[in-house]
């Protein structure tokens, strides 16, 4: 019985999406990201009422907390990948699906395909959430800028998830990659702000959901910032697994 | 020939641990691949399963590498060492992915994790089973497909005295059947009663290949013959 390339395709991505929904971990870190995002946007929105500021943006507050919304999906991919080094599953991925490339590829598929409702969901609430607070307070906002900021910011996520991912399939242990990322991501980047060029991920990928203000310099648009991002993340993604096709399991 | 291994040589960086090992395995037999731990049994199994590379050599099933099997998991059913299920995870979870994958039934999840008796523990998460109940948790995944071949590394680590004499019955069922089954063991008392064919492995090095009685000899024992060949082609007794 000969099984199509399709068919065989579409098992390997059920397959893949099948082990990142019975694995808690994957659970864990969306729902301790969400609800860190919407304590986060409280404290945001708070603070911006007792400011007293003139009119504070919806968007700008309820997108706050998005450079600490990113740990939880750099987290997220970093644990899709390491999660087959973990008690030998590796082996068993392997006997199971031998195709390496393919394989690595349609678990990125996966993560991808979770990852987009769980970021639109999380950036949503935070908009959402900060509407509700500021409601008579705030500045008008056009719904097509929030749609462009909800989308920019749901690709953002998403790409830097893959991105970790990528990572992770490379170094395949949890904590070097971790160290690695949130190293880049929370104290290298930061501290670095203004000497790294524009076009790293973070530095780049923000230009994705930040609305053009008229008070600052703005060197990428959106689709300039997504281009970069998506850059960053498909070569990653693409040395990952070439990197695993080639390298002893 | 269903399994072939013909010449296969691994380094890793200066140190040569497989030195061209060539041995095949049949239909309708068990062999097994004895050494002591570290001879290079693991190795050789994970190169013929695909999951490491050789430096030269093959390592062929059906004369073809294990990556070019069109219905891998139906032709080949492997369990190497501990559970192969991430420790988060239940039983009854890793073994649906891996039915998934292969396009069988959710159906017979249920039928393996009976035929290895973990019904009852097939909702608790692995990181909470006993040694051996990881290994019958792999022999399940390796049992998804029925598939003729089943390639086994170390079957009865950590298997209870019941469970030993489970799989020696078990594999004897499978060969008579007309399957292939190819087992590694460095326990040879274990795996006597229960093997065909015997390939002996030391240091890299195959130093014995063939069937039971041509490998015991004159020894009252597959052990003794072991011990003897291996110091005789090492030149000390270990």
């Amino acid at each position: 019985m000969s099984v199509s390339s399709g068919r065989k395709t579409i098992r390997i991505l059920r397959a893949e999406l099948d082990k990142l929904m019975t694995l808690p971990w994957i659970w864990t870190a969306v729902t301790v990201t969400f609800l860190v995002h919407l304590l986060l946007t409280a404290a945001f929105t708070s603070a911006s009422l007792q400011e007293g500021a003139a009119a504070p943006g919806i968007l700008n507050t309820g997108l706050a907390s998005m450079s600490y919304l990113q740990a939880g999906f750099i987290i997220l991919g970093i644990l899709a990948a390491c999660s087959e080094y973990t008690g030998g599953q590796i082996r068993t991925t392997l006997t199971v699906i031998p195709w390496r490339g393919r394989q690595l590829f349609m678990k990125h598929l996966a993560l991808t395909l979770i990852t987009i409702p769980a970021a639109f969901i999380l950036t949503a609430s935070g908009v959402l959430y900060a509407g509700w607070r500021l409601d008579g307070h705030a500045a008008g906002v056009e719904p097509h800028e929030v749609i462009q900021a909800l989308l920019g910011a749901t690709g953002y996520l998403t790409l830097t998830t893959l991105l970790s991912a990528a990572i992770g399939a490379l170094l395949r242990r949890t904590l070097p990659a971790l160290v690695i990322l949130l190293g880049y991501y929370f104290i290298i980047s930061p501290w670095s702000r203004g000497l790294l060029p524009a076009y790293f991920p973070d530095t780049a990928g923000r230009y994705m959901y930040l609305l053009p203000s008229s008070g600052e310099l703005n060197v990428l648009t959106p689709v300039q910032g997504a281009g970069i991002l998506m850059i960053w993340s498909v070569s990653l993604v693409a040395v990952a697994i070439v990197v695993y096709r080639i390298r002893d399991a | 020939m269903v399994l072939t291994i013909n010449n296969l040589v691994k380094r890793r960086g200066t140190q040569e641990i497989l030195s061209g090992i060539t041995f095949e395995a049949r239909p309708g037999r068990v062999t097994g691949f004895l050494g002591p731990n570290g001879a290079g049994k693991s190795s050789t199994l994970r190169i013929l399963l695909g999951l490491d590379h050789a430096t030269a050599g093959s390592a062929l099933i059906h004369g073809k590498p294990f990556a070019e099997l069109q219905h891998p998991l139906r032709t080949v059913g492997a369990a190497l060492d501990g559970s192969g299920a991430h420790p988060m995870r239940t039983g009854q979870a890793h073994l649906r992915w891996i039915a998934c994958a292969a396009g069988l039934p959710r159906s017979r999840v249920e039928e393996v994790l009976d035929i290895v008796g973990l019904t009852k523990a097939a909702g608790t998460r692995v990181k909470r089973y006993s040694l051996g109940m990881g290994r019958r948790l792999g022999i399940a995944a390796a049992l998804l497909a029925d598939p003729e071949i089943l390639i086994l590394d170390e079957p009865v680590n950590g298997l209870d005295p019941e469970g030993i004499r489970w799989i020696r019955t078990f594999l004897r069922k499978r060969a008579e059947a007309g399957n292939t089954v190819l087992l590694s063991s460095h326990l040879m008392g274990e795996l006597a009663e229960t093997v065909d064919d015997v390939v002996i492995i030391k240091q890299g090095r195959i130093v014995a290949d063939g069937t039971l009685q041509e490998v015991t000899g004159s020894h009252s024992t597959l052990e003794d013959a072991f011990f003897a060949l291996t110091s005789e082609q090492a030149g000390d007794a270990w």
